[in-house]
């Protein structure tokens, strides 16, 4: 598997979005990828319908396995999903973007083939999680009482600048990440995957899901805080753990 | 881009509290009052600091994981349901 770190630039800074590294699936111009391909298809460009689905039948299955029992059920989904987006093409309004559409057939399928299945779904994704109430992080990582209370008692230790380029080089550190998305409760990969894997705006991503802004932040930080801690038991030389 | 509902900040913020904010601060989803906090708790706060880089860190590098090369198992079915669909269609070709 070949990774083009390339990408990646010399330190990840967190404030600024035009600091962050590049991710060549943020391009600002969905919409108007969108609209020109939409054309196309609508002309019967088979190479525009190949396009569709290369750009998103990874993310489609991924979003489908958070809701049935197994791959082969997922790959079923999409492949009925894409069937209602080729019959829908030509009633589809563009009220939404093209992928807010095709994700909205897709999760409507998904729970619809979930609930019929009785959700025979692995343990990760029975897992409760609620948008309040559990920590996001492991508490007796914080004094719990005196004058420090709220305050790190075990803090994180620093990565150093080169962390994303190791990470993306090493076989394990991917695998491990990858394990990570993997067993997140289905509210959490969902919106890991679309936001921080396929870069979806937030505003996109609350729509297609379902759900407000502060509930997608809410959702996205514990998503990231468990990968995170994946990645920390890694950099720590527990690679064996991960 | 929607921002926190208003509410009244405490004077004071902890680093459990920045950092359970910590996603939401990146993404400047929170009131200019709670940013200010976090941003002058970030300047003093070593651990905090590495927590927010970190966070950072994961949110662009799960971005760059390599892709699942998926291709649909019945990718020729497909192909040809689009075919069909261009037929019937009165404005396909």
């Amino acid at each position: 598997m070949n990774v083009d770190t390339s990408l990646v630039t010399k330190s990840t800074h967190y404030l600024s979005g035009a600091d962050r590294i590049s991710v060549p699936c943020r391009i600002p111009t969905e919409g108007n990828r969108d609209n020109v391909l939409l054309a196309r298809l609508r002309q019967g460009d088979e190479g525009a319908f190949a396009e569709l689905v290369t750009r998103h039948h990874s993310a489609l299955i991924r979003m489908a396995m958070g809701h049935v029992a197994n791959r082969e059920v997922a790959e079923e989904v999409v492949q009925d999903t894409w069937i209602a987006v080729i019959e829908g093409l030509e009633r589809f309004e563009g009220r939404s973007s093209l992928r807010t559409w095709i994700f909205g057939i897709l999760i409507h399928k998904a729970k619809d083939r979930g609930v019929r299945e009785k959700r025979h779904v692995t343990f990760s994704s029975f897992e409760a999680v609620s948008d309040e109430g559990d920590e996001v992080i492991d508490p007796s990582r914080f004094h719990q009482t005196g004058e420090w209370a709220g305050h790190w008692a075990l803090p994180p230790q620093p990565w150093d600048d080169q962390t994303p380029e190791k990470l993306l080089a090493s076989q394990q550190a991917v695998n491990a990440m990858n394990r990570a998305i993997e067993s997140l409760p289905q509210t959490l990969r969902e919106v890991l995957t679309l936001r921080d894997i396929e870069g979806v705006e937030a505003k996109e991503v609350c729509e297609i899901l379902k759900i407000t802004e502060t509930n997608l932040y809410v959702r996205l930080h514990r998503a990231r805080e468990r990968v995170r801690q994946t990645v920390e038991t890694y950099m720590a030389g527990g690679s064996s753990a991960v | 881009m929607a921002k926190e509902e208003v509410k009244e900040v405490a004077p004071d913020i902890t680093c459990q509290e920045v950092a359970q904010w910590a996603s939401a601060y990146l993404e400047e989803h929170v009131g200019d009052e709670r940013k200010h906090q976090i941003t002058v708790h970030l300047a003093i706060c070593a651990g905090c600091e590495t927590y927010m880089k970190q966070i950072a860190i994961v949110r662009d590098t799960v971005g760059l994981l390599p892709k699942w090369d998926e291709q649909p198992s019945d990718a020729h079915r497909l192909r040809q349901a689009f075919v069909a669909w261009v037929h019937r269609s009165p404005s396909g070709k």
